[in-house]
């Protein structure tokens, strides 16, 4: 009897030690449990800011929040294409330029001499060839099916479901970033994060990463010296890697932080699944 | 008959000032005492110094530049290239350039081909065709090349004419072995060694670009 209480005993301080301690090694091959954390957000629909100031986009576009339809899980072909890219291309399409200052500068002396001579060389056969880093023009199926939808002044619901549809059919590839959960295409990411290039392209500031994100489930660890605190956030129901990055960080190109901080249990950005638990890394 | 007068009037005329001057006329070739053509509606005239007593001064009448670096280039930098003198780099610019089939390369660094240059010259400087410039393609391109699956398709790309500051310069050298060396054809490339200290020594006319 005074075993059994001795070993339920021990048992229960190996226990409790396990569950103090825990935080501290989670980023090596953490068993990934749902059950084991009780967090809940109340619409996922509210994950991002509004999305305002569409109009700036295109007279014609109004963007509103994306309706997340929550069609059963298919695999839809993607791309290691970068969202930076095909919001900039989208928004080249539309006759925004997000590109920097693409003049050649006293930076690089070997653009500066290869834009002379091609300029020598182009007034002697009235050709015209340039080089070094171009204006960005929509290459990719998917960026030419947003532009022509937005052009057309399709809302959300309907990109949504068009791109949906496309990728499932596999006629686009998106980035895998914009792959939920449910292996559905988060739109609304995309279309934000050309709405925030847009902003920024025409003078506005970067988004501030949120304060009080949503999801957010916060261990502190007491050490002997010091107290850390980790952040964690449960995969829910029509999440991507993208729509996660700027519930955190404010920037869908942020979810390399959360993708390298999770790579042991994460195989791949499109790989997300529903109660998935992910290390949060600081900014 | 109107005009045969007034061709007569003219060679009179220039007879007349020749022999006032004491002078002898130096032409191109018998017969030839200008070389006219156009290059994209820029109309370009190659002639030589006149005065007979004229000679060399400067940088150009120097013999012994220290080698190296200042060392004597071969007439073919590479196999295949054809070299060629100053008649033939005016045949090329009438016959190749003028239509827009060939190009006539100064390999000179920029601050050198702004001293002076052929008539109807291009500056390609030879670092500039070096495969560590990333806008080599780009200059390939321009000089004629396509883009293709496999690369760069020159099946269609210019002739070219390469000169540098003289027999003693390795930069024309240089400029025709990054070519090669890039997959230009060297059927397309010629070599004029002399460059601008042999054209400058025959008295041929040069511009200021």
């Amino acid at each position: 009897m005074i075993r059994s209480v001795v070993a339920l005993f021990v048992f229960s301080v190996l226990l409790c030690g396990y569950i103090v301690l825990r935080p501290a090694d989670v980023a090596p091959a953490q068993p990934v449990g749902a059950d084991d954390l009780a967090v809940t957000r109340a619409q996922t629909d509210t994950i991002l800011a509004p999305v305002t100031k569409t109009a700036e986009l295109t007279n014609a576009a109004v963007i509103q929040a994306p309706q997340r339809t929550t069609a059963p899980g298919a695999l839809v072909a993607t791309t290691d294409a970068g969202m930076d890219s095909t919001a900039a291309n989208v928004l080249a399409g539309l006759g925004l330029n997000t590109a920097q200052d693409t003049s050649p500068t006293g930076a690089d002396p070997m653009l500066e001499m290869t834009t002379g001579i091609l300029s020598g060389i182009g007034a002697l056969t009235g050709e015209t060839i340039t080089a070094g880093p171009q204006t960005p023009e929509p290459e990719s199926d998917l960026e030419l099916l947003v532009v022509k939808a937005l052009q057309e002044g399709k809302n959300d619901a309907y990109i949504d479901a068009m791109v949906n549809e496309a990728a499932n059919a596999g006629t686009i590839r998106v980035p895998k970033i914009l792959v939920t959960s449910e292996g559905h295409v988060d739109t609304h990411v995309l279309l934000t994060s050309i709405v925030t290039k847009a902003k920024i392209a025409a003078g506005g500031e970067a988004p501030a990463v949120p304060e009080r994100p949503e999801g957010v489930e916060v261990r502190v660890v007491q050490r002997a010296t010091e107290s850390q605190q980790y952040r964690f956030y449960t995969v829910k129901r029509g999440d991507s890697l993208g729509a996660i990055a700027v519930n955190f960080f404010g920037n869908v190109d942020k979810y390399k932080l959360i993708y390298d901080a999770n790579r042991s249990t994460l195989s791949s950005p499109n790989e997300l699944r529903i109660g998935q638990r992910l290390n949060i890394p600081d900014v | 008959m109107t005009t045969r007068v007034r061709i007569g009037t003219a060679t009179v005329l220039a007879a007349i000032v020749a022999t006032s001057s004491g002078a002898q006329e130096v032409q191109i070739t018998d017969g030839q005492m200008v070389a006219s053509f156009t290059i994209n509606d820029t109309e370009f005239n190659i002639a030589r110094v006149q005065d007979n007593t004229a000679t060399l001064t400067g940088e150009f009448a120097q013999t012994s530049r220290p080698c190296p670096d200042f060392c004597i280039q071969p007439m073919v930098p590479a196999a295949g290239v054809t070299p060629v003198g100053e008649l033939e780099v005016i045949q090329f610019l009438q016959d190749d350039v003028a239509n827009n089939t060939g190009l006539l390369i100064n390999a000179r660094l920029p601050d050198g081909f702004a001293k002076g240059a052929l008539p109807g010259a291009v500056n390609v400087p030879f670092a500039a065709l070096n495969a560590d410039n990333p806008y080599q393609a780009e200059i390939l391109q321009a000089l004629g090349a396509k883009t293709s699956e496999t690369g760069l398709d020159f099946a269609n790309a210019r002739a070219l004419l390469v000169y540098g500051n003289g027999p003693w310069d390795a930069q024309s050298s240089r400029a025709v072995r990054s070519l090669i060396d890039a997959g230009y054809p060297a059927n397309l490339i010629q070599n004029y060694r002399g460059g601008l200290e042999d054209w400058l020594h025959l008295g041929l006319f040069t511009v200021l670009p």
